[in-house]
C-alpha cells in the first residue's frame, strides 16, 4: 500500500514536471526574433532602443536583444552552433563571415529579398561584399576603416595643428615619433600607443610595403625583412620617448576592450582602432577625439582598406525567418531606427539613411564622416577573405611581439619564429 | 533477480534524478570526449576520425603544449607546498586556543569560498596592476614595484599568492587533525624536555601525516585543474609570453578560440592521465611516510 502511494506520488510529480516544462513553449503567439551582437556600452544602449522601436511598430513580432563583448561573442556563438540554438539574427565581421557561410551556419537571404527584406536602397558595393558564389548572405551595416584616434586637447596643448605641422591623412612614422614626443614634453602624457604588438597596424604596414598578406592560394607572404622593419620602426618611436613604457604596452597586447586603450585610460594621446569605434570611444571619454589615418612610410603606398564594418545575418537555426528578415530590413532601412543607431556601427550603406542622418550628426559622428571623405583614394584594394587560421596567426603575432617589447630573444629570432609558426598554423588549419 | 529489482525499485526511483544526471551530464560527455579526441572536430562540421594524430602532434610538434606543461608543473610544485605550509602554520596558531576562534576560522575560510570566483581574479588583476594597490604600498616604503602582470618573471607568482591565499579549507582540515592528537603525548614530551621544534617533527608531523596526505592529494588535483585565475589575469590567452599558459587555459583556447575540439579533448584526456599518475605516485610514496592509527597495533 505504501509502495503504491509512493508510485502514484512519483508518477504524479513527474507528470507535473513534464507539463510545466512543455507548457511554456506553447504560450508564444508572437514570432520571436533574437538578435545577438558584440558591442560596447554605447552600442548596446542604442541597439536596445532600436529593438523597442521595432517592437512598437510590429506588434506581431517580439524582437529581443542579446549582447557580449567581442572577446566572448564568438565563443558563445560556437557553442550555440553546436547546440543548434543560434539566435535568429547575428552580427558578423568581414573574414569570419565566410567560414560561417561555408559551414552553413549562415543561410542565404535571396528568398526574402523584395518580400520581407528590402535592399533596393543599399549601395551596390555593400551588396557585393555580402554576396558569395552568386548568393546574397549578409546585410552590411556600414563601412569601416582603420583610424588613429587622437586626443585633440593634448595635441593642441603641444602645438600640433592640422594643416600646419600635422597631416592626418598623410603622416609618417617619423611624424608619429615627432608629434608623440612633443605631446609627451608638453603634457607629460605619452603621445601615442606603442603598436609593436598590434597586428592591425602590422597588416597596414605589410600593405604599405606593397605586399598582400595572403596569396590567392592562401600562403602567408609576409617576409622576415618586413617583420623586422616593422618592429624597428616602432622601436624608433619608443626610443624617441613618444610611447608609454614598453612593459605597460606588453600588458595590453591583444586586449580588444575599448575602455582599456591608452586614449581612454589617459595614458596616451593616440590609440589605433576601427573607424566605427570612434563613437563608442568618445562615449567613454571627455576630451574631444580627432581622426587620422594610420601612419605610413614616406612612399605613401596605401595600407588601410575600406571594408564593411559588420553584417547582420540570418542563421540556420531561425524558426521564423520571415519575422527575422523583417527585423533585419528595418534595421538598415527604417529611418526612425537608423536615426538612433547613427554611425555607431560605421557609415551606413543606405543612401537615404545617410541623407536623413546628416542634419542631426553629433560632433564625433561628423568627425567620422569627414574622416571617410578624407581617406577616399588613399586606401588599398579590399583583399579576398583571409584563409582559415588567419585569426590564430594574429594572436600568435601579438603573443610573440611581447618578447620584442620586454626583451629576451632578438627581434630577428622572434620574427623568424613568428613566420615559422604562421606557416605551421596554415598547414594545420 | 526479479525479486531484487522489486524490492529495491523505490530506492532506484529515488536515485533516478541523480542517476540520469550522472549518465547524461557526466558519463555521456566523458565518453564523447574520448571519442572526439581521435577526431578533427571544429563544432560546425561533423567530427572526422584521424586516429592518433592529435596525440602524435601533441607529443612531437606542439611547443605550446610543452610550455603549458612546464607552467602547470611549476605552479603545482610551488603553490601546493606553500599553501599546505601556510595552512598548517595558521591551524597551529588557531589550535592554541585563542579568543573568538570561531570568528577567525570563518575569516580565514572566507578566501576559499571567494577564491575561485571571477570577481576575485579581477580584483587580483587590479591589486597587481602597475598602478595597483600593491605597488602603491611598496612606493610608500620607497620601493618601485615591477610590472607584476606584464613581466613573465613575476606573473606566475601573483597566481601562487592567489592560491596560497585560499588556504582555508586545508587549514580547517589541519585544525581538526591537530585536535585529534592526544594531549598526553605533548605533556610527555614536555616532561622529557623536548623543545617545540622536536615536538613538531616527532609528534605533530607523524600523527598528522594522514591529514597531510589527504590535503596534499586534494590540493594537488585542485592545482592541476586551476583555471579561472590564470584565465582572467592573462586576458584568456596565457599572456605575457605564455607565462600564465596553464594547461587548462591552453585547453580552453584550443577548444573555443581555435575551434579544435578534437585536439582539446585529447589534451583533456592527457591531463586526466597526468593527474591520475601523480595521485598514484602520492599514494605509492604514502606507505613510507603515512601511518594510520589502526596500523600501530
Amino acid at each position: 500500500m505504501t509502495t503504491l502511494n509512493r508510485r502514484t506520488f512519483l508518477a504524479g510529480t513527474a507528470g507535473l514536471a513534464l507539463a510545466s516544462a512543455t507548457g511554456g513553449a506553447f504560450a508564444q503567439d508572437k514570432a520571436r526574433v533574437r538578435h545577438f551582437w558584440w558591442g560596447n556600452p554605447e552600442r548596446d544602449k542604442r541597439t536596445f532602443a532600436v529593438i523597442d522601436i521595432f517592437n512598437g511598430k510590429h506588434p506581431e513580432i517580439a524582437a529581443e536583444g542579446e549582447t557580449l563583448g567581442f572577446a566572448d561573442y564568438f565563443t558563445k556563438l560556437t557553442t550555440q552552433i553546436a547546440g543548434r540554438s543560434m539566435p535568429d539574427v547575428i552580427q558578423q565581421g568581414y573574414g569570419v563571415l565566410f567560414e560561417y557561410i561555408a559551414n552553413g551556419a549562415v543561410v542565404p537571404l535571396d528568398d526574402y529579398v523584395g518580400k520581407t527584406l528590402d535592399i533596393s536602397k543599399m549601395d551596390q558595393s555593400a551588396i557585393a561584399a555580402g554576396t558569395v558564389n552568386g548568393k546574397f548572405y549578409a546585410l552590411s551595416i556600414g563601412a569601416n576603416s582603420h583610424v588613429a584616434m587622437y586626443n585633440r586637447r593634448l595635441y593642441e596643448a603641444a602645438g600640433i595643428k592640422v594643416g600646419e605641422n600635422f597631416d592626418p591623412f598623410a603622416w609618417t612614422y617619423d611624424d608619429v615619433a615627432r608629434i608623440g614626443r612633443a605631446v609627451k614634453d608638453a603634457t607629460g602624457i605619452a603621445g601615442t600607443d606603442d603598436n609593436t604588438a598590434d597586428y592591425q597596424n602590422f597588416s597596414d604596414f605589410v600593405g604599405q610595403k606593397g605586399v598582400q598578406m595572403f596569396s590567392p592560394e592562401g600562403e602567408y607572404q609576409v617576409t622576415q625583412e618586413i617583420v623586422e622593419e616593422y618592429w624597428a620602426t616602432w622601436k624608433t618611436i619608443r626610443d624617441a620617448g613618444a610611447t608609454p613604457p614598453a612593459q605597460e604596452t606588453a600588458g595590453l597586447a591583444g586586449v580588444a576592450d575599448l575602455a582599456q586603450t591608452g586614449l581612454v585610460t589617459g595614458k596616451s594621446a593616440t590609440s589605433y582602432a576601427w573607424s566605427n569605434q570612434l563613437v563608442g570611444t568618445q562615449a567613454l571619454m571627455q576630451d574631444p577625439i580627432g581622426a587620422a589615418m594610420y601612419p605610413n612610410t614616406p612612399a605613401m603606398v596605401p595600407g588601410s582598406i575600406i571594408q564593411p564594418s559588420q553584417f547582420v545575418c540570418l542563421t540556420r537555426d531561425s524558426a521564423s525567418p520571415e519575422a527575422a528578415t523583417t527585423y533585419m530590413s528595418a534595421f538598415v532601412n527604417d529611418l526612425d531606427m537608423t536615426r538612433v543607431l547613427g554611425l555607431e556601427r560605421g557609415i551606413p550603406s543606405n543612401a537615404d539613411v545617410r541623407t536623413a542622418l546628416d542634419p542631426q550628426l553629433s560632433d564625433i559622428e561628423r568627425v567620422s564622416v569627414e574622416f571617410f571623405a578624407g581617406i577616399q583614394g588613399r586606401t588599398a584594394v579590399l583583399a579576398p577573405p583571409p584563409p582559415a587560421g588567419a585569426n590564430e596567426i594574429e594572436q600568435t603575432f601579438e603573443r610573440l611581439a611581447v618578447e620584442v617589447l620586454i626583451g629576451g630573444r632578438s627581434p630577428t629570432e622572434v620574427a623568424a619564429d613568428f613566420l615559422n609558426q604562421a606557416k605551421g598554423i596554415l598547414m594545420r588549419a | 533477480m526479479h525479486k531484487f529489482i522489486r524490492r529495491n525499485i523505490a530506492g532506484y526511483a529515488f536515485l533516478l534524478p541523480w542517476l540520469v544526471g550522472f549518465l547524461l551530464l557526466a558519463i555521456g560527455p566523458i565518453l564523447a570526449s574520448l571519442y572526439l579526441s581521435f577526431t578533427k572536430y571544429n563544432v560546425i562540421n561533423p567530427p572526422r576520425w584521424i586516429g592518433l594524430d592529435n596525440y602524435v602532434f601533441m607529443f612531437t610538434m606542439d611547443d605550446r603544449f610543452r610550455k603549458a606543461l612546464s607552467v602547470t608543473f611549476t605552479f603545482v610544485a610551488i603553490s601546493v607546498p606553500a599553501k599546505l605550509c601556510f595552512a598548517l602554520a595558521v591551524a597551529m596558531v588557531l589550535d592554541k586556543g585563542i579568543r573568538a576562534i570561531g570568528l577567525y576560522r570563518a575569516l580565514f575560510y572566507l578566501p576559499s569560498i571567494l577564491g575561485g570566483s571571477i570577481a576575485v581574479a579581477i580584483l587580483w588583476r587590479q591589486l597587481f596592476n602597475y598602478d595597483g594597490v600593491i605597488n602603491a604600498l611598496l612606493r610608500t616604503v620607497g620601493i618601485e614595484g615591477p610590472y607584476w602582470l606584464a613581466d613573465p618573471n613575476y606573473s606566475l607568482w601573483t597566481l601562487v599568492v592567489l592560491a596560497v591565499w585560499q588556504f582555508g579549507s586545508p587549514m580547517l582540515i589541519f585544525l581538526a587533525g591537530l585536535r585529534a592528537i592526544p594531549q598526553d603525548l605533548y605533556e610527555a614530551a614536555e616532561i622529557d624536555a623536548a623543545g617545540p621544534v622536536r615536538t613538531f617533527f616527532a609528534i605533530t608531523v607523524p600523527l598528522l601525516a594522514p591529514v597531510i596526505f589527504f590535503n596534499l592529494v586534494l590540493q594537488m588535483i585542485e592545482a592541476f585543474k586551476s583555471f579561472s585565475g590564470a584565465f582572467i589575469i592573462s586576458g584568456g590567452t596565457g599572456a605575457p609570453l605564455d607565462s600564465l599558459l596553464f594547461y587548462t587555459v591552453y585547453l580552453f583556447n584550443e577548444a573555443f578560440s581555435f575551434l579544435r575540439m578534437g585536439y582539446a579533448s585529447a589534451l583533456a584526456w592527457v591531463l586526466l592521465i597526468i593527474i591520475a599518475a601523480f595521485t598514484a605516485i602520492a599514494f605509492w610514496t604514502s606507505k613510507y611516510w603515512v601511518h594510520y592509527e589502526s596500523q600501530r597495533g
